[in-house]
């Protein structure tokens, strides 16, 4: 200890000029690293020992019951507004139908609607029914038998509402190259068509 | 040159991970030369740190890098998925730790007293900080990895080990601190005391930030975001840089025995770094917390709110441009710094040599606090401080990795997880060269705002083939983990060749070098040996004909997929591989193909 009277914590060793004091540890500081030890304490008894906390795959699970639930309501409700819905003119949603339609439906109805593996989308044959109602439910449920899958699973409730949209309108729009044949039906009245 | 293991700090390939361990034992040798040589009974604190430091990275750096050559610059982890990820975390936490932490606490402890001109507040908190640090850091590396498959026991580890590092970690901020009092008028005036406080701050920012993200609750927010960045470069650009300049302008007049060309040259230089810092931090923190909050928003219906990767990052690109800006005067303050010493240097004379003075070795007895003290009789024993600083840095690294390696439980096996075939492995191969793991993850975590958008959450035993494993830390794209049969073949064609084309307004890079290259097949036997001697259980003499077989086969059958996209290409392309691997991820326990529909 040094005989300085005006740092009497300080040290009698130098090194290279520099010297230390001998300060006790601040109270505080020397609390705060207590409460971590003792939260970190708790913390592992609390979810490893005693095993009362949930761990991720507990909390996800948690969290999926929450969601889903959310999830079914909201399509369950959808679902049972299907038979009054109409086709949207708006040009924002036509526009995202477009893209939707580009993404998903064009593998196989062609881009421009004509049909490849799946039916002709600008004919007047219609398999599943040809009222707006009847092509948002074949998109919503899917036919799997086939080979239209059921998009509900993979598409939002109004992104459907704008494919939906988008594809009522190319109907009767005049292909460049022939759409695929109708898989013998009779015709059915289209309704009204931007195209005529 | 894509020569890379991907293993983040440590991506050097063997040859050069050889080389730098000779380098630095080469570093220890002279280091612990000097101390027993020394002329100073008691070793001084900033010695323990340098201690502590250069035994550590050596441990670090010789555990993580055991690889498996397969070629001169080509090396396969001999740890695999899981494992891989907690030794390379545990390895890239310390290596921040014990080479950006430790050395620069132990250059604090000598060039702010020496600068400031005061003594240490105080020894007795030295002691209880350094050994507190070393032993409580190592623990702390799976709080990178909260809410991957690592077991939730390390999990927890690694984040209660981080919240217990607060206090170790401020008290080096506070020896610092507290030692400027009575000269705080000096630090006003002096551009070495001003860095100085910046940097002992931004340290005491960064060790308390840490801890907080290495809050479960807190990392499922930050996580994969840029606020990881924000937090490295606050500590790197503060703690790190300025401590460094400080330095520099400390030592370059003494060297040349003359005054600083400019102190206002210096004081502008300190505003300037300031600010750059603060453009390149403060846009990164809301790029970092816009990602993380938009990830994680579902609507009112339960469905998620941005379904399209895209709309977030281009949500926060803005950020990064500012976040450029930040970093450009950051640079400028150095360029200052650099003319600054040069004029110094001219100005003065080098002092090639000085006058050396050594203190007759004290017989004293080790006092402290008026009574011997047991602390400043090991400062005067450096062999065995050392093997006592190994023992504290090997307990926490010991007691989380070895039962991840010996107990089953922790990586249970799925039984339908097989190896990559021989195409995959190197269109895996490409996936490290061409860094694709900067950006994209292969690591969902079990929130349901990640299931919704990339599947099923990730499982510890899909990865037990995955030498390295490629989990990524950082998503500027999206997750990859179940990227297999997302996208038609043909769909990664394109994109790879002009991601616009597929992703109007993408920001990825275009790879079209990758649809015209030839794929390098020459070093294939190398590289399944390789595996199989880590464990990969290729059958024997397989990569002599089998798998160049199969290689082909699968080959042509990426080619048949791409040709019903209306892609026509050779089997012998570097985008082969990787179309092959892509479609492969996260294939393995999925029940089925998520939407054959959209091929």
């Amino acid at each position: 200890m040094s005989n300085d009277p005006k740092e009497p914590l300080l040290l009698d060793h130098n090194y290279d000029g520099i010297q230390e004091l001998d300060n006790n540890l601040p109270r505080w500081w020397v609390w705060l690293f207590y409460i971590t030890i003792i939260y970190a304490a708790v913390y592992l008894v609390y979810f490893h020992v005693t095993h009362t906390g949930n761990l991720s795959a507990a909390e996800y699970d948690q969290e999926m019951k929450v969601g889903n639930e959310i999830k079914a309501a909201a399509m369950g409700k959808f679902e049972s507004s299907i038979p009054t819905l109409t086709p949207s003119t708006n040009a924002v949603v036509l526009d995202s139908g477009r893209q939707t339609y580009a993404k998903f439906c064009a593998p196989c109805h062609r881009a421009d609607g004509g049909g490849l593996v799946g039916p002709n989308l600008t004919d007047s044959y219609w398999i599943h029914g040809s009222n707006f109602t009847d092509n948002v439910t074949v998109i919503w449920n899917g036919v799997p038998a086939k080979g239209m899958i059921t998009w509900k699973k993979v598409l939002k409730p109004d992104e459907i509402c704008s494919v939906a949209s988008y594809i009522y309108t190319l109907r009767g729009a005049k292909l460049a190259t022939p759409g695929k044949p109708p898989e013998n039906q009779t015709p059915v009245n289209n309704g009204p068509s931007q195209f005529e | 040159m894509g020569l890379t293991t991907s293993k983040e700090y440590a991506e050097l390939e063997w040859p050069i991970k050889i080389a730098i361990a000779i380098v630095w034992v080469a570093f220890a040798v002279n280091l612990f030369g000097t101390i027993v040589k020394r002329r100073e009974k008691h070793m001084y604190v900033a010695i323990w740190f340098y201690i502590a430091t250069v035994v550590t990275v050596a441990v670090l750096h010789i555990t993580n890098s055991m690889t498996m050559p397969a070629g001169w610059f080509k090396s396969y982890s001999m740890y695999a998925g899981v494992q891989d990820a907690l030794v390379q975390w545990w390895y890239g936490h310390n290596a921040v730790a014990f080479f950006l932490t430790t050395p620069y606490l132990g250059l604090m402890y000598y060039f702010l007293p020496k600068a400031a001109n005061r003594p240490i507040f105080s020894y007795r908190l030295s002691i209880i900080h350094f050994w507190a640090l070393i032993f409580l850091y190592i623990w702390a590396g799976p709080h990178h990895l909260l809410y991957t498959a690592l077991p939730d026991w390390a999990q927890s580890l690694g984040m209660v080990f981080s919240l217990m590092l607060i206090a170790p970690s401020w008290g080096g901020m506070l020896n610092g601190l507290l030692t400027l009092r009575g000269v705080w008028d000096k630090v006003r005036q002096d551009p070495v005391l001003k860095f100085m406080v910046v940097a002992v701050t931004a340290y005491g920012m960064a060790t308390l930030e840490g801890p907080v993200m290495a809050i479960k609750t807190v990392n499922s927010l930050s996580h994969y975001t840029d606020w990881t960045i924000a937090h490295a470069h606050g500590g790197a650009l503060g703690w790190n840089g300025f401590l460094t300049f400080s330095m520099l302008y400390y030592l370059f007049p003494r060297l040349y025995k003359t005054n600083l060309w400019s102190t206002k040259l210096a004081n502008y230089h300190f505003w300037l770094g300031l600010l750059g810092m603060m453009f390149y931090i403060i846009p990164i923190y809301v790029a970092g917390i816009t990602e993380g909050l938009m990830w994680k928003q579902f609507n009112k219906d339960g469905f998620l709110q941005y379904p399209n990767f895209l709309e977030t990052i281009i949500q926060v690109v803005p950020m990064f441009r500012l976040r450029a800006i930040g970093g450009m005067l950051y640079i400028l303050g150095v360029l200052m710094m650099a003319y600054n010493l040069y004029r110094t240097a001219k100005a003065g004379k080098f002092e090639s040599d000085t006058e050396a003075q050594a203190a007759p070795l004290e017989k004293t007895p080790a006092v402290a606090h008026g009574k011997l003290s047991w602390h400043r009789m090991l400062e005067g024993k450096p062999m065995f401080f050392t093997v006592l600083a190994i023992v504290s840095i090997l307990v926490g690294g010991l007691v989380e990795i070895i039962p991840m390696f010996l107990v089953r439980e922790n990586v249970p096996t799925i039984a339908s997880v097989h190896p990559y075939t021989p195409l995959e492995v190197l269109g895996r191969d490409i996936y490290i060269r061409e860094g694709c793991l900067g950006c994209h993850s292969q690591m969902i975590r079990p929130f349901r705002s990640e299931t919704e958008r990339y599947g099923e959450y990730s499982k510890a035993g899909e990865f037990i083939y995955d030498h390295p494993f490629l989990w990524g830390s950082e998503r500027k794209g999206p997750d990859l983990a179940r990227e297999g049969g997302k996208y038609p073949a043909a769909w990664h064609y394109n994109h790879m060749d002009d991601p616009r084309s597929v992703s109007p307004g993408s920001i990825m890079p275009r790879y079209s070098w990758l649809l015209t290259q030839n794929l390098e097949t020459d070093t294939l036997p190398w590289k399944l040996s390789a595996l199989r001697r880590i464990g990969v259980p290729y059958p024997a003499g397989y990569e002599n004909g089998p798998a160049q077989k199969d290689l082909q086969e699968q080959a042509e059958k990426v080619v048949a997929d791409l040709k019903l996209g209306g892609v026509n290409t050779d089997p012998n392309k570097e985008i082969i591989a990787l179309i092959g691997y892509l479609q492969r991820l996260g294939t393995d326990i999925k029940s089925a193909p998520v939407t054959t529909a959209a091929k």
